[in-house]
């Protein structure tokens, strides 16, 4: 399972006179635990699946699913996953790197990180109400800016409207996990010898040349965890869509966390629901998976 | 010593942490075990004015029965969702609900969450629409009226028309031709008000036109399913509305309440709303409000606020003693006083209307115009939110391929 | 020193951002301590400046969703639902990292699997089985709810910690012959300060800011928790920003302040690859 295990294989070692402590031990510690995640977590995860086979008390197979990908509501939800992926990844991911480099070298840098960082501790709901404010017509900075650039008279509600309402909760999303992103590329940074930079410099080579050939494979590590965790973050957004536009308007920003929560708890139709839930954690596994599998091979 | 240093800061850590979670664990318990406020819990959609005016008959029922009544008011999407998750769970933390959905009703009466009123109340009394909108297939009845509410047309100020030469339009072009003229007008911002945060303003507005443009019959056959929504009657309809809307003739949806208020102070010169519009306080005087119907309709909407009681209620005959007051003539015959209330029994006398609210009876008690139920109240389930969510859409974005798609998405979920 | 031009355009970077960065919360703490009416017109003009406390009384004292109320309920939720769990993982973790036993990595693969779960993914058994047990809007279902959930990663997080730890220690104490329990609370527990004060601040800020669970299992409106009680005020009257922005500043500065104070645990124990979320 871990192939590049650093670690030591620590478990301690003893005479022979404790061979009954040594089943029973371990099995006391670990019951509360079991316990707990086999009521609470294992055995929901498995009612779940078998729950989206089933439709008012009856089994419908692979009814629920197929019925699923003909709905137009689930099918925008899976394509607005889809481009919050392609937009928000590439770019938390980028700016997080930027900011990561350049803090380490200004002075109050440590400051200004754990501004950027703030983000990742707030309640999601005030993030949704911090959106729905800095992208008001009339109370939000957006569209001071854009007045203020000349820009008048493209200025609205951007949550709003069909067209942008979508973009606008990606873009404050970008601003609340960037945080992530950078303080793992610090740590990063923090792990290149400077042996490497040195015997670069000596070399002659360019601060440009350093960074992709240097900076960047090493930090290749937690790339992978920042990928990942963006990504299955990006995956299960919902708090922010529920309060900043509730999947409006027309389903122009719902999700497929958000489609399920309708499902389950609007029209109590749990074998849908339950559907939708399975098939975002078939994906959320699938993409953690992948990626811890890139993980271990390095 | 290191080691009895290391055991004491632990123990203390471990004490600490004990303490702590005894401490929350007893506060929990005692917060959820805390007793409930004595008497009657009523839930329901009101706020602001409505509300302060069910207050009051709440209180005179105090006065007559001795029963404290606790009253909370929700948003739509609260008592919609939140009801029938409280109920699933077999529990309620009301007594006797009040809500405009007759097939929420009768959902929840189907999986046996409601107590049965038929023998509460005298089936008579009421007109029997209101009455077969929530009886189910065996006959039993499940909710009594309490408050009728039309939504008779488009409200203007009669001086706001007056000081501007405006007419009260007759027919569907002088319709037209007056929200064109009322666009000239200086400090109007659009001729048409919207409103928004719930999604009925935008529903009722849009149903008066589908009967006013279509007849009431086409509202009742998408009600009961045998129109589609993509067919050319609808798309007709909705394409005169998306016309209107593309014109800039409608304003940006915004809170519904605080729009009234706004139309008032005539930035808006006319507002599609319901009858409860005549006791806001945000109209300054009432004298001064008049409606006119969707010209040359032969329906209009009628929501009827229904009391339930949840099956699962500690305080049965007492719930049941509110049911039978809110339902009955005296209670009603206060309401009415109020203002903005149209009342169910029919015990109700003609002369406890104020002068607006007995226009709105009356138009809506005309032989020429059939009442019908609220499109989405009536259908309910996810096409309801869908229907609000995609008249949003289609109110922001007036394109043709918006009216489309808007089309294809409600005949989905209604179908 | 030769001060590059660099350094100077890197400087300048890095304030710009942090201006942009702050200026969402600048935004809303001003919208919060100032009337209505100037939010509306916007809170970056100071021409007409008044103050007022409206905002957070009107939030504090909201006739659907007191934040008088709707706090402490999230305190007595968050509490239990950090320190409960804790033990329970350490326990496990111990397990996990000092014994061999059959089938332990596979039992470990299974939690760290679980990780990856969303909280879609056993909401609805969830539901159904606090309905059952009847412990639908009541705080214990939300506890072990919260706690069983966050215990996938606390395990990972607390075996990956006692795994580095000296076993010597605990070695010389078997041999004076300590049960196990005793090395576990009296050895391993003290040396774990720094993990389990990242696992508190995590676990912390994770529930108090949770939505989904609380929103699934909590209807009563007098038990709501902070989280919930925002989109209630949106949900009722006009969105008066004032007050909105008053309740977001009460409701996140508790989060916050627990991130401040713990800082560097808190940051530590989301780098250690803490698969939390």
């Amino acid at each position: 399972m871990r192939h590049c295990k650093k670690k030591q294989d620590k478990t301690i070692a003893y005479g022979g006179a404790e061979t009954k402590g040594r089943t029973i031990t371990p099995l006391v510690f670990l019951i509360p635990a079991f316990l707990l995640v086999t009521i609470f977590v294992l055995y929901p995860v498995v009612s779940t699946v078998s729950l989206s086979l089933f439709q008012d008390s009856k089994f419908v197979g692979f009814n629920n699913y197929l019925e699923l990908f003909g709905r137009r509501s689930f099918s925008q939800a899976l394509i607005h996953n889809g481009l919050w992926i392609l937009i928000h990844l590439p770019l938390s991911v980028f700016f997080g790197l930027l900011l990561a480099v350049l803090l380490r070298q200004v002075k109050g840098g440590a400051i200004i990180k754990s501004i950027i960082f703030l983000g990742m501790v707030i309640p999601l709901v005030v993030g949704g109400i911090l959106f729905r404010f800095i992208y008001d017509t009339d109370a939000g900075v957006v569209n001071a800016l854009l007045r203020f650039i000349g820009l008048g008279s493209i200025a609205r509600s951007w949550t709003f409207y069909p067209d942008t309402a979508l973009i606008s909760l990606i873009i404050g999303t970008i601003w609340i996990w960037t945080g992530f992103s950078m303080i793992v590329y610090s740590a990063g940074l923090e792990g290149i010898p400077i042996e490497l930079y040195e015997a670069a410099k000596i070399d002659g080579a360019s601060r440009w040349k350093t960074f992709w050939r240097i900076t960047v494979p090493m930090l290749r590590p937690a790339t992978i965890v920042v990928v990942t965790m963006t990504l299955l973050w990006v995956l299960k957004v919902f708090d922010v869509v529920y309060v900043a536009t509730f999947g409006g308007p027309g389903g122009a920003s719902t999700v497929m966390a958000f489609e399920m929560y309708l499902d389950a708890f609007q029209a109590f139709n749990f074998g849908r629901a339950s559907a939708i839930a399975t098939i975002l954690t078939l994906m959320t596994f699938g993409f953690a998976a992948y990626m811890v599998n890139r993980m271990a091979k390095s | 010593m290191k080691k009895n240093a290391g055991v004491t800061r632990t123990m203390w850590m471990a004490i600490a942490v004990i303490v702590i979670v005894v401490i929350g664990a007893v506060i929990a318990v005692w917060y959820v075990a805390r007793p409930q406020p004595a008497g009657l819990t009523v839930y329901s959609l009101w706020s602001g004015d409505e509300e302060a005016n069910f207050m009051k008959v709440l209180e005179n029922f105090t006065e007559q029965t001795g029963i404290n009544v606790t009253h909370i008011g929700f948003s739509t999407q609260e008592l919609l969702i939140g009801v029938p998750t409280q109920l699933k769970a077999g529990a309620s933390l009301a007594d006797l609900v009040i809500a405009p959905w007759p097939a929420w009703i009768l959902d929840l009466a189907e999986d046996e969450h409601l107590v049965e009123v038929t023998d509460l109340i005298t089936a008579t009394k009421y007109p029997t629409g209101y009455i077969n909108s929530v009886k189910d297939t065996a006959g039993k009845i499940w909710a009594a009226p309490f408050k009728a509410s039309g939504k008779p047309g488009f409200w203007y100020k009669k001086s706001f028309f007056q000081d501007n030469n405006l007419e009260v339009p007759g027919t569907y072009q002088e319709f037209k031709d007056l929200l064109a003229d009322i666009m000239q007008i200086d400090g109007i911002e659009e001729p048409i008000a919207s409103g928004d945060t719930v999604g009925w303003p935008l529903s009722d507005t849009t149903e008066a036109f589908i009967m006013g443009l279509g007849g009431y019959q086409l509202q009742e056959d998408l009600i009961a399913g045998t129109v589609n929504w993509t067919s050319t009657e609808v798309r007709d309809v909705f394409e005169d509305l998306r016309q209107l809307l593309a014109a800039g003739y409608f304003s940006e949806p915004a809170e519904w309440q605080s729009q009234v208020a706004k139309f008032w102070d005539e930035k808006y010169g006319i507002y599609f709303m319901g009858s409860w519009i005549t006791t806001m306080s945000q109209i300054g005087d009432v004298s001064d409000l008049d409606f006119f119907p969707f010209p040359e309709t032969d329906g209009v909407a009628g929501s009827v606020d229904y009391c339930i009681i949840p099956k699962y209620t500690e305080n049965l005959d007492q719930a049941k003693e509110l049911l039978q007051y809110l339902a009955g003539a005296e209670a009603q015959e206060t309401m009415v006083k109020l203002g903005g209330f149209l009342g169910t029994n029919v015990d109700v006398p003609d002369t406890a209307y104020g002068t607006l609210d007995k226009k709105v009876l009356d138009f809506i008690s005309q032989t020429t115009v059939h009442i019908v139920p609220d499109l989405d109240d009536a259908v309910g389930g996810r096409f309801q939110t869908t229907f609000w969510d995609q008249l949003k859409l289609l109110w922001v974005s007036p394109t043709t391929g918006t009216l489309n798609s808007v089309l294809e998405a409600l005949q989905e979920e209604a179908g | 020193m030769k001060i590059r031009k660099s350094t100077i355009i890197a400087h300048a970077i890095a304030w710009s951002v942090s201006l942009i960065w702050i200026i969402p919360f600048l935004g809303v703490f001003m919208a919060s301590i100032r009337p209505f009416d100037e939010v509306l017109s916007g809170w970056w003009n100071f021409e007409s400046f008044h103050l007022t406390s409206q905002g957070y009384l009107g939030a504090w004292n909201h006739p659907t969703a007191p934040l008088s109320r709707a706090m402490l309920n999230s305190l007595i939720v968050t509490i239990p639902s950090t320190f409960l769990p804790i033990l329970v993982a350490a326990l496990a973790a111990y397990a996990f990292a000092r014994f061999k036993f059959p089938s332990r990595d596979l039992l470990f693969l299974l939690i760290v699997l679980l990780q990856t779960v969303p909280q879609q993914m056993v909401i609805i058994p969830i539901f159904n089985l606090m309905l059952r047990l009847g412990l639908l809007n009541n705080y214990l279902g939300l506890i072990l709810l919260h706690s069983s959930f966050g215990l996938p990663w606390m395990i990972l997080f607390l075996r990956n910690f006692f795994s580095v730890l000296p076993v010597e220690v605990e070695e010389a104490a078997r041999i004076d012959g300590a049960s196990y329990f005793k090395i576990f609370y009296k050895i391993v527990l003290p040396m774990s300060l720094p993990a389990l004060a990242s696992i508190i601040a995590l676990q912390f800020v994770w529930v108090w800011n949770d939505f989904f669970f609380a929103l699934a299992l909590i209807q009563n409106p007098r038990l709501k928790l902070a989280t919930q009680a925002i989109p209630v005020m949106i949900g009722r009257y006009e969105i008066n920003w004032t007050i909105i922005s008053a309740a977001s500043i009460m409701v996140m500065i508790i989060p916050v302040v627990v991130y401040v104070v713990l800082q560097r645990y808190y940051v530590r124990g989301l780098v250690a690859g803490a698969v939390k979320g």
